[in-house]
């Protein structure tokens, strides 16, 4: 387990100090992926880069089972980081070597074997889908091949946690997609937690358990991905929600009709089993308000189906507040979209 | 034409002795500078702040002995090290004697050279070693060197090119090589030929030494 208390950073610089992470808090459990997401100049690079301490910490600790990577010693530290993985955004392979070598590296520093850590090596290329390209160099790979390169290596002294460091921003969505699918299934052949951090949402839905969000080196909020899904609270969350499920409407559109008529539009997004209930039909007949579908979309996150429906509910007021409430006893996650 | 050729030939044995000796103090100084030049240049870049050992004193110190042995012209380097030329050699005379300065000044030519080459290495590359728990020796034989061999090797062209040049004005102070050819025969008594010879040897020697430099520079470049 992963346990980061109290974290800071503090950067010296001559306008003035920058507080880049403050008193953080987190704990990661073993064989999870989890999430951070943040905008640009958030603090993602500057915790994760802590978390192996390649940023010193100004204070407070990390602990990776129990033990506190700020306490140990140069030579001490450098044993833990053979069991710290980490790949990245610009891949940062060894140019003069071989994939071969690059991935067999850890391995050497380790002071493994040369005979064992090729071996090593050439079952981790495989398994990165590689295989056939072992005596490449790294600039006669395309990216999503060096990231591959990237992850084999990261994977050589068979760590327990993997950092990623925006290991797909700078891949294209075919890439990406084919190393998130990579990335989730080392998790599961080799039981490993991952913790990466991006800025895309995509991210965090197709792979992820749990995602923090993080604005100036604080986070401001933090669940299971489905939750956060269904229900985010704060405007960044909803932000970055709406680059991959888009429901907000133009808002030419919202003011177009909240002018016509009298009601309300909300927003509805139900899980699971829900997905199958006729509510809207019922709600028409129930609380004789008219439901008009400006929105619908269905996605699936974990698994699990997820919609979201935006409904102008015209009526007199008090069946529309009704028709709110039924929705809401009903487990159905409404919001009332104001001043869209 | 013939007569040209022939007049040319009967100075054949001067000639060859005289690039002889110019390779000789050009390969020595080059020794020097590999052996002593590299590990300075080395030390000078990973003591810088934020590199991998940084270390503002040491590294005020290298950087200063890197620009000050840069920054004298080699022609008064050469006249100002005959005492120290003396006690390590025992003449100042002759090419054993002009390695000496040639030496000193490519010792801190290629600290600089190769200062450069390892700044280029990419922060990344060094920080994804680091992240793998590699020590500060491993850095600079397996991640530093590696990385920057090309650029390395390109420099050391550099110093051997100019050791070329540096050698022919050692000639000037009796280090023997094709300077001192040029010098004797060339200016003193007024012999064009003998110059012109001097001049498209070494012309032909810098060519050949760029062309080897870059082959195997190529050869370890793959970026
Ligand atoms: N070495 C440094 N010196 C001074 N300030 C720094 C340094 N590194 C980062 N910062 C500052 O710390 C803050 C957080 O930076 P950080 O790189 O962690 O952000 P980020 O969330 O990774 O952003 P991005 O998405 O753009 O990569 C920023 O204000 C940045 O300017
Ligand atoms: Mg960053």
């Amino acid at each position: 387990m992963i346990r980061i208390e109290s974290l800071t950073k503090v950067y010296k610089a001559a306008q003035g100090d920058i507080e880049a992470i403050k008193n953080l808090n987190l704990e990661v459990d073993d064989g999870e992926i989890f999430g951070i997401i943040g905008p640009s100049g958030a603090g993602k690079s500057t915790l994760i880069r802590m978390l192996n301490l390649l940023e010193k910490p100004t204070s407070g600790s990390i602990n990776i089972n129990d033990i506190n990577l700020t306490e140990l010693s140069s030579v001490n530290l450098r044993e833990a980081r053979q069991k710290i993985g980490m790949i990245f955004q610009h891949f940062n392979l060894l140019s003069s070597r071989t994939v071969l070598r690059n991935v067999a590296f850890p391995l050497e520093i380790a002071g493994v074997s040369k005979k064992k850590r090729l071996k090593k090596a050439k079952e981790l290329i495989d398994l990165v889908g590689l295989g056939d390209r072992e005596n490449a160099y790294p600039a006669q790979l395309s990216g999503g091949q060096k990231q591959r390169v990237g992850i084999a290596r990261a994977l050589a002294n068979d760590p327990d946690l993997l950092l990623s460091d925006e290991a797909t921003s700078s891949l294209d969505p075919e890439s990406t997609k084919s190393i998130l699918e990579l990335l989730a299934r080392i998790r599961e052949e080799m039981n490993l937690t991952i913790i990466l951090i991006t800025h895309e949402m995509g991210v965090i839905k197709d792979i992820c358990d749990r995602v923090a969000v993080i604005e100036e080196g604080e986070i401001i909020e933090k669940g299971s991905v489905f939750d956060i899904f269904a229900e985010p609270k704060t405007p960044l969350t909803k932000k970055f929600i709406s680059a991959v499920i888009d429901f907000n409407l133009p808002p030419g559109i919202v003011k177009h009709l909240k002018e016509e008529r009298p009601g309300e539009m909300v927003r509805v997004s139900f899980v699971g089993e829900k997905t199958h209930q006729p509510y809207i039909s019922y709600l028409v007949k129930h609380y004789s308000v008219d439901a008009n579908i400006l929105y619908g979309n269905i996605d699936e996150i974990q698994g699990v189906p997820f919609g979201t429906l935006i409904l102008d509910l015209e009526g007199d007021l008090e069946n529309v507040e009704n028709s709110i409430a039924y929705l809401k006893s009903e487990g159905l996650n409404v919001e009332v979209l104001d001043n869209v | 034409m013939f007569d040209l050729v022939s007049r040319l030939s009967q100075y054949n044995n001067l000639m060859w002795s005289g690039s002889l000796e110019t390779l000789y103090m050009v390969a020595m100084s080059l020794f020097f500078a590999i052996v002593l030049g590299i590990p300075l240049g080395v030390l000078t870049t990973i003591t810088r702040s934020g590199h991998i050992l940084p270390n503002k004193y040491l590294n005020f110190i290298l950087d200063g002995i890197i620009n000050i042995g840069r920054s004298i012209p080699f022609i008064i380097l050469m006249v100002a090290v005959i005492p120290f030329t003396r006690m390590v050699v025992g003449t100042s005379i002759g090419t054993n004697a002009a390695v000496v300065p040639l030496s000193l000044a490519a010792i801190p030519f290629m600290g600089r050279v190769t200062d450069n080459a390892i700044l280029e290495v990419d922060n990344g590359v060094i920080e994804s070693a680091q992240s793998m728990g590699a020590s500060p020796s491993q850095l600079v034989f397996k991640v530093l060197l590696p990385e920057s061999l090309p650029a390395i090797i390109l420099g050391l062209t550099l110093t051997a090119i100019s050791l070329v040049s540096y050698s022919a004005m050692a000639g000037a102070i009796g280090g023997g090589g094709l300077g001192d050819i040029a010098i004797r025969y060339g200016y003193q008594r007024f012999q064009l030929l003998i110059m012109l010879e001097t001049i498209v040897i070494l012309v032909v020697m810098v060519q050949v030494i760029q062309r080897i430099g870059n082959l195997i520079a190529d050869s370890f470049d793959h970026r």
